[in-house]
């Protein structure tokens, strides 16, 4: 028999202590710690104190590249105008029309090595052999060549005439820049020196260009441009009209492509004479254009002796391929890699996975990069010369370092960061809807497939998205291995574009803010491919919060 | 002694089939014996409730029965059986996954999944390959008749199961667990977070989910017990102290403990 327990007040005689009045104790002052301040007190400012130097500090950071970046527009906008004054815009029409006629050249010589290929190959032809029975096209092709010729003398005069142009221009622009400098020392200085100084000022006599005037001998140059391209088209035609023969059926199909080619180029020259008969130096060039040429700019050109492009777009494309191909493989395997820790793997499993993973994040960017250069770039190379993997678009792959290289590497350093946060997320899962969906008779993996990894889709889409942060903002690895490349990618190569050299954002900066001149164009232009990273930052973070907001489950 | 209202039983046949055999069960979370010994039947299409203090065992037991306790680290059955319908349920052989479609479970916080109501419902026939619509459509209805909740929810099944009620997800848990047919429904606590009037909505509920199922219920209140149940068992320290009919523990305990107990001077 057990008996019941039943709880009895306990009694002990005690004597009370000795204890102040509660009014008194109520209005009892507390005494000061820290020059008057209690311990609350003090603790609370320093924390204050702290977050405000911070919140500070970031802003006069964010202000600093704002202001600098913002002073690209009007540098650039001069930049602009000089290209359109100094008759720069001019040539580069004239130009085009020549890189179009050299474009059809290289298709001949690629017509010419096919060729060689198949008498070669096909036919076992020695080389001697299969070069003579080639002498018929080669001379057509470098006829063909030579139909450029006074093209090419006549661009090469006007670069010149207006390269001296756009020279004295700058010229004229340093002694402003000069000028003002000494202007700004005379202020406060003494009397003498200053008195001396205005000598110099005085002494300084920039050149004021007349363009209008300068250009004048271009636009001399108009009757020969007319003449020349008459001549070259009759030459042209003269050619086409009696095109080598081929016996191979492939061959006479790029002949024909060839005859296209030809006939584009006809109306190419023609819209080009239009143009530069429309062309007009004085047509002014709007802020905005100083704007879009650099957001759609789809050149980025430094310290060129003819002109300097800032356009974003190969830089912007080249990162968002980088960090595509990067979270393409970073992603499958960081979620996988948090369902697997958080639902299937066994405690000890968990205990060595998890710290392992995390000190990824712990290695040093520099030496990922360093070893992307050593090694990973040039196994990637020798295994895509692999004959097996041919077939594998952009195989063999033509340089050893590549935006896939870079990507693997920036995968690898996203991985934590997806990893942690996802594995976050699927823990933040209540426990009770795993034991509901067990109880119902699920195994583990519909489970975890069907009702976990979708509650907890939201925390892993933010994983995602905060990945893609880490890596689109990541410099060194993409420094070091990306091949840095100043070129858009080329994606009519289909898949194969992920083995094309780029460049990134990051890298840019990196790469060239230690050379240039301060407050240059250039500089300035740095600052402003700095403030794209900052927006999109900026635009990753808001968005992973609005998800992990808007979705959040409320925990039952 | 408190007079306490009991329900007139269904009179408890000898002859009713006995589905659920617990014979001489040991537990154990890793060296903490938590069951010591228990031995009880629990009859076909009965209600049978499991009473006690905290930490008597009751709901270990419960977990027990459809294999739940698995997922605990260390947790196992140490000595004795647990039979359904005549088979040993921690046999080898036995698919713990199948056992727990014919054991379904009512946990005590009602744990709706983050989806339609409709979804909520279909999920234990999702995994199990059903895809035909019209069967899902026919199985949410009858289900939700089942739990008494058509005629509240009908409007907006395809709305969120958490926009309900904490009583409306309970029933909505229960008509999910007997969408799947089970043979057997555990329900631990199942009122413990909800207000009296949905509590007398659950408990009407049991009474009419008794004619197709054989319910277990662990609870802590003692009126719900003896409204509700057809036998009780009264759990002390991880032993079996009483195990009878409803009637008889409520009116006339055999251990003093139990009368005790259910006239509240401890626990």
């Amino acid at each position: 028999m057990l008996r019941v327990p039943i709880a009895m007040p306990v009694v002990v005689e005690t004597t009370p202590s000795v204890r102040l009045p509660t009014r008194v104790a109520l209005l009892r002052k507390r005494r000061g710690w820290f020059f008057g301040l209690s311990g609350d007190q003090f603790v609370k400012y320093v924390f204050q104190g702290n977050a405000m130097v911070s919140i500070i500090v970031l802003g006069l950071i964010t202000f600093t590249i704002f202001k600098d970046a913002v002073g690209f527009l009007p540098m650039n906008h001069a930049n602009l105008v000089v290209y359109r004054v100094a008759g720069l815009e001019y040539v580069d029409l004239y130009r085009s029309q020549v890189t179009a006629h050299s474009a059809i050249s290289r298709y001949l010589a690629s017509v010419r090595s096919h060729q060689l290929d198949i008498l070669t190959k096909q036919e076992g032809l020695a080389p001697a052999a299969a070069m003579a029975r080639l002498a018929g096209f080669d001379q057509f092709a470098n006829s063909f060549a030579d139909t450029i010729n006074e093209q090419e003398t006549l661009l090469g005069t006007m670069t010149d005439l207006v390269t001296a142009v756009k020279e004295r221009q700058k010229v004229a622009e340093d002694l402003v820049e000069a000028k003002r400098n000494l202007l700004a020392a005379r202020r406060g200085a003494t009397a003498e020196r200053a008195a001396a100084l205005q000598k110099e000022v005085d002494a300084i006599t920039p050149e004021v260009i007349d363009f209008k005037a300068e250009i004048q001998p271009l636009r001399a140059l108009k009757p020969d441009l007319t003449k020349a391209n008459a001549t070259q088209v009759a030459a042209m035609k003269a050619l086409v009209a009696v095109p080598p023969k081929f016996s191979d059926p492939e061959l006479n199909r790029q002949m024909a492509k060839f005859q296209g080619f030809v006939a584009g180029y006809f109306t190419e020259m023609e819209t080009t004479a239009q143009k530069m008969a429309a062309w007009d130096q004085n047509r002014p060039i709007g802020w905005w254009e100083s704007f879009t040429a650099y957001a759609f700019g789809r050149e980025w050109v430094t310290a060129s002796f003819w002109q300097d492009w800032y356009g974003v777009i190969p830089l912007l494309t080249g990162s968002l391929l980088i960090s595509f191909i990067a979270l393409l493989i970073a992603l499958p395997l960081g979620v996988a890699a948090a369902v697997y820790v958080n639902q299937v793997a066994r405690p000890a499993e968990q205990k060595f996975i998890k710290p392992y993973i995390e000190f990824i994040s712990a290695i040093p960017s520099v030496v990922l990069g360093f070893f992307g250069i050593a090694m990973l770039g040039e196994t990637l190379r020798r295994l895509s010369q692999w004959p097996a993997l041919d077939w594998v678009p952009g195989f063999p792959m033509a340089e050893r370092l590549n935006a896939t290289t870079a990507a693997c590497l920036l995968a690898l350093m996203a991985i934590p960061t997806i990893f942690s946060l996802a594995e976050d997320a699927i823990n933040n899962v209540p426990r009770s809807f795993k034991e509901a969906s067990l109880a119902l008779g699920a195994t583990r993996l519909q489970t975890t497939l069907r009702i976990i990894v979708p509650a907890a889709l939201s925390g892993i889409m933010a994983a995602i998205l905060l990945g893609f942060g880490r890596v689109i903002g990541e410099t060194m690895v993409v420094l070091l291995c990306a091949g840095n490349r100043i070129q858009i990618p080329d994606f009519s190569a289909g898949v194969g574009v992920i083995f094309q050299p780029v460049h990134t954002m990051t890298g840019i900066i990196a790469q060239e803010m230690g050379e240039v001149v301060r407050n240059s164009i250039h500089y300035r232009a740095l600052f402003m491919v700095g403030v794209v990273l900052f927006l999109i930052s900026l635009l990753i973070n808001w968005l992973a919060q609005k998800i992990v907001r808007r979705y959040r489950i409320v925990a039952t | 002694m408190r007079a306490i209202s009991v329900a007139p039983a269904a009179p408890v046949d000898a002859a009713v089939r006995a589905i659920i055999e617990i014979d001489d069960i040991d537990f154990h979370y890793g060296p903490a014996r938590a069951l010591h010994d228990i031995t009880l039947n629990i009859k076909e299409r009965q209600v049978t409730a499991f009473i006690g203090p905290s930490g008597c065992g009751k709901s270990t037991l419960l977990r027990c029965l459809n294999r739940m306790n698995d997922l605990i680290d260390g947790a196992r059955v140490t000595a004795g059986q647990i039979r359904i319908d005549g088979v040993n349920i921690y046999d080898p052989r036995v698919d713990a996954i199948e056992l727990r479609k014919r054991v379904g479970m009512v946990f005590q916080k009602s744990n709706p999944f983050p989806k339609s109501i409709y979804d909520n419902i279909t999920y234990g026939l999702r995994i199990q390959g059903e895809k035909n619509k019209g069967r899902l459509d026919e199985v949410v209805e009858r289900s939700l008749r089942g739990a008494a909740l058509w005629d509240e929810v009908k409007d907006r099944l395809h709305e969120s199961a958490l926009g309900m009620s904490g009583g409306q997800q309970q029933r909505l848990c229960i008509a999910r667990a007997i969408a799947v047919e089970p043979e057997i429904i555990l329900m631990d606590e199942p009122c413990s977070a909800l207000d009296p009037i949905a509590t007398a909505k659950v408990e009407e509920l049991i009474h009419e989910l008794k004619k197709q199922f054989t319910i277990v219920i662990v609870t802590h209140n003692m009126q719900q017990a003896a409204r509700c149940s057809d036998r009780t068992a009264f759990f002390y320290l991880g032993k079996l102290i009483e195990f009878a009919d409803t009637r008889t523990i409520f009116m006339n305990p055999a251990n003093p403990q139990t009368e005790a107990y259910v006239s509240g001077r401890f626990g």
